[in-house]
């Protein structure tokens, strides 16, 4: 079974189609990759896939459910992490990762297995229990990737997970991404990045203006093109 | 090149935008309607100038003393009536407020050199709001005024050897009598004014200021959630988001409803300090007003506080759900200020324009206004519980349960959908 399968999704604003149309699947275990320019409906599929949008038309299924039909049996196996996402700025960041997991898990047990999980995967060690608010942003975007996998969700959905951050921490989070991708969890991402792409992901999808232009291994895309970079694969394919 | 004006005009450029002019206007006409209904108002109780006068002396000296009111500008209503309870009962005469009774045997008691007395009653409607108390008790004093200074040329025009000096200033001092709900005690018309206006101003601005800052809590709540996009995780989450929406406005609730204790602990201290004060006054000779209140059933009785505090929980809750909405439409924490201008005109209305005009007369559209903002009942509670207005308190808090519970529904539906994050009022500019 795919972890995700996308047909015909269209999605539509009051004035404007975000997305046109697009087909794709995400094989269970794999980490795929949704590249392509700004604002053309990247972030609006991964919401629907999320649920917290409804599909204009075309249907979104993970793991066999659909997302309109049974949101919330996605939202009991999906973890979803929004692009430039804050963290609660008063809560310490202990506190923020037992409120989600109590949240997402709603058993003190399991939630307490979890935040430990999670816990060890932010690497803050001592400085989880500081406020958020005196976190760097790379802090932050760490603790928040712990929070999204801590709860070992089946599909991780992360928008530009590693986004503004620093070498350093962009790294950390890419090992950790395939660590657990390795321990058999589904990822979809999406990223700007190409040599994070090329580093993560089996499979990567091209999409612009909202439809799906290209989807194949980095490998296979570089030799369709005759080209060794990853970046002008892109270029070609969206200009 | 001027960089300072440089700095200026790309400042002002940050600073106007189109929900700033917007605001800016709505504020204007706001003030414009408040003004417009004042002047009207005022105009028309300005106007109202009627002085009921109940003659058992029917002597020269009352006519003259009649005749020297209606000089001032008094629009003289003679009553047949042969005592004050039957003037005030008089059906001719429910309309009218200010009573003058002058009692049988002044002029002889004015003529043979002792004190006499007259009589001024001040009629209290029980659902009369704005400036008619004041004014009222203002035409009461020029018309004290007038009667003191005529019976004192009368006693000087006589030229009685040997009388005192005191009795020349004030042969028949005025007594004023308050009467509310067809009771009448003795009691100086500027305390009950003060007293009345005490629930007026000091009240409703309590109430507006943890209006705004409940309202402020929440919409800045809900608009930073998603600003942070924390509320994009919380959607993706197997909880109802019904639950999110109850949480949010219980949490909210109950600061609500902490701010309204501290209200009410406020109001019963700011009465007991009344209630002390004109006891005090009563100490040094004048009228008891305290007890004067009591008998006169303006003072709040425990479940009257009750029911204050219930309306203005319910207002809060009002304001909360609406601010919530307003908070779902921002489309960002600085979007905040500007989305807070609806919520802002209509406390604005409801509190400034019961201050001036008396609901109780007012023309239909502005009681429909001020009436179909829910907050206008808590703003008008403790008057009406002082004029002992039971039901148009209670009638209140049914409106504002209405309100509240369309309101915490329309939430919850926007909660369930996508538009939480999709639907908000932009003001020109296109995404």
């Amino acid at each position: 079974m795919n972890a995700v399968e996308i047909k015909d999704l269209v999605k539509k604003y009051s004035d404007f189609e975000a997305v046109s149309g697009l087909t794709f699947d995400v094989r269970e275990g794999e980490i795929f990759a949704l590249v392509g320019p700004n604002g053309v409906g990247k972030s609006t599929t991964l919401k629907t896939i999320a649920t917290i949008l409804a599909p204009t038309s075309g249907s979104v299924s993970v793991f066999g459910l659909d997302t309109a039909r049974d949101a919330h049996g996605v939202r009991e196996i999906i973890s979803y992490l929004p692009e430039e996402a804050g963290a609660y700025k008063n809560l310490t960041g202990k506190d923020y990762l037992d409120f989600m997991a109590l949240v997402f898990l709603r058993d003190r047990k399991k939630a307490a297995a979890a935040v430990a999980f999670g816990s060890e995967l932010s690497g803050l060690k001592d400085r989880l229990d500081d406020k958020v608010k005196t976190y760097s942003k790379g802090m932050t975007r760490k603790l928040l990737l712990a929070r999204a996998v801590m709860i070992k969700p089946k599909l991780a959905i992360l928008d530009e997970p590693t986004s503004g951050l620093d070498i350093v921490n962009g790294y950390e989070i890419r090992n950790t991404i395939k660590q657990l991708a390795a321990g058999g969890m589904t990822f979809l991402i999406s990223s700007h990045n190409m040599s994070e792409i090329e580093f993560l992901s089996g499979r990567i999808g091209v999409i612009n203006k909202g439809k799906l232009l290209a989807c194949d291994t980095p490998d296979a895309l570089k030799s369709r093109f005759s080209t060794g970079d990853l970046e002008e694969v892109f270029i070609k394919l969206t200009q | 090149m001027n960089i300072f004006l440089v700095l200026v005009k790309k400042e002002i450029k940050e600073l106007l935008t189109l929900q700033v002019i917007l605001s800016i206007a709505a504020m204007l006409v706001v003030f414009q309607v408040i003004g417009k209904s004042v002047g009207s108002q005022n105009r028309s109780t300005a106007s109202r100038n009627g002085l009921v006068t109940v003659d058992l002396d029917r002597s020269a000296l009352s006519r003259r003393l009649i005749s020297a009111l209606a000089e001032a500008g008094y629009e003289i209503k003679p009553s047949a009536e042969r005592g004050i309870e039957a003037a005030l009962a008089a059906p001719a005469q429910a309309a009218e407020n200010s009573f003058l009774l002058i009692p049988a045997g002044l002029e002889k008691t004015v003529n043979s050199g002792k004190k006499s007395r007259v009589e001024f009653y001040s009629r209290f409607k029980k659902n009369a709001s704005g400036l008619g108390p004041v004014l009222a008790a203002s035409r009461t004093r020029k018309a004290v005024a007038v009667v003191s200074g005529e019976l004192s040329y009368h006693v000087l025009e006589r030229r009685v050897p040997g009388v005192p000096p005191a009795l020349l200033r004030n042969p028949a001092p005025a007594l004023e009598f308050a009467v509310v709900d067809g009771r009448a005690v003795e009691v100086p018309l500027s305390q009950v004014v003060a007293f009345i206006q005490s629930q007026t101003y000091f009240f409703p601005v309590a109430v507006f200021f943890i209006v705004i800052l409940s309202a402020q809590m929440i919409m800045t709540s809900v608009a930073g959630e998603k600003e942070n996009k924390t509320l994009e995780t919380l959607l993706s989450s197997p909880i109802d988001r019904r639950l999110l929406v109850m949480s949010k406005l219980t949490a909210s609730a109950v600061i609500a409803a902490a701010l309204s204790a501290a209200y009410m602990l406020g109001m019963r201290s700011f009465m007991s300090g009344i209630t002390a004060e004109t006891s005090l006054g009563a100490a040094a000779g004048t009228a008891a007003a305290g007890p004067a209140l009591a008998k006169l059933g303006l003072l709040i009785t425990p479940s009257g506080y009750f029911l204050i505090g219930v309306s203005v929980l319910f207002c809060i809750l009002c304001a909360l759900s609406i601010a919530f909405i307003l908070g779902v439409l921002s489309e960002d924490l600085k979007s905040t200020q500007a989305m807070m201008t609806p919520l802002m005109m209509a406390l604005m209305l409801s509190y400034l324009l019961p201050i001036f005009i008396d609901l109780s007369s007012a023309n239909f559209g502005i009681k429909f206004l001020l009436y179909a903002i829910p907050f206008t009942h808590a703003f008008m509670a403790p008057q009406n519980m002082m004029m002992g207005n039971t039901a148009q308190v209670l009638r209140g808090i049914a409106y504002q349960a209405a309100i509240f519970t369309v309101c915490v529904f329309y939430a919850a539906k926007l909660f369930s959908g996508e538009d939480l994050l999709t639907m908000r009022l932009k003001f020109g500019r296109k995404k």
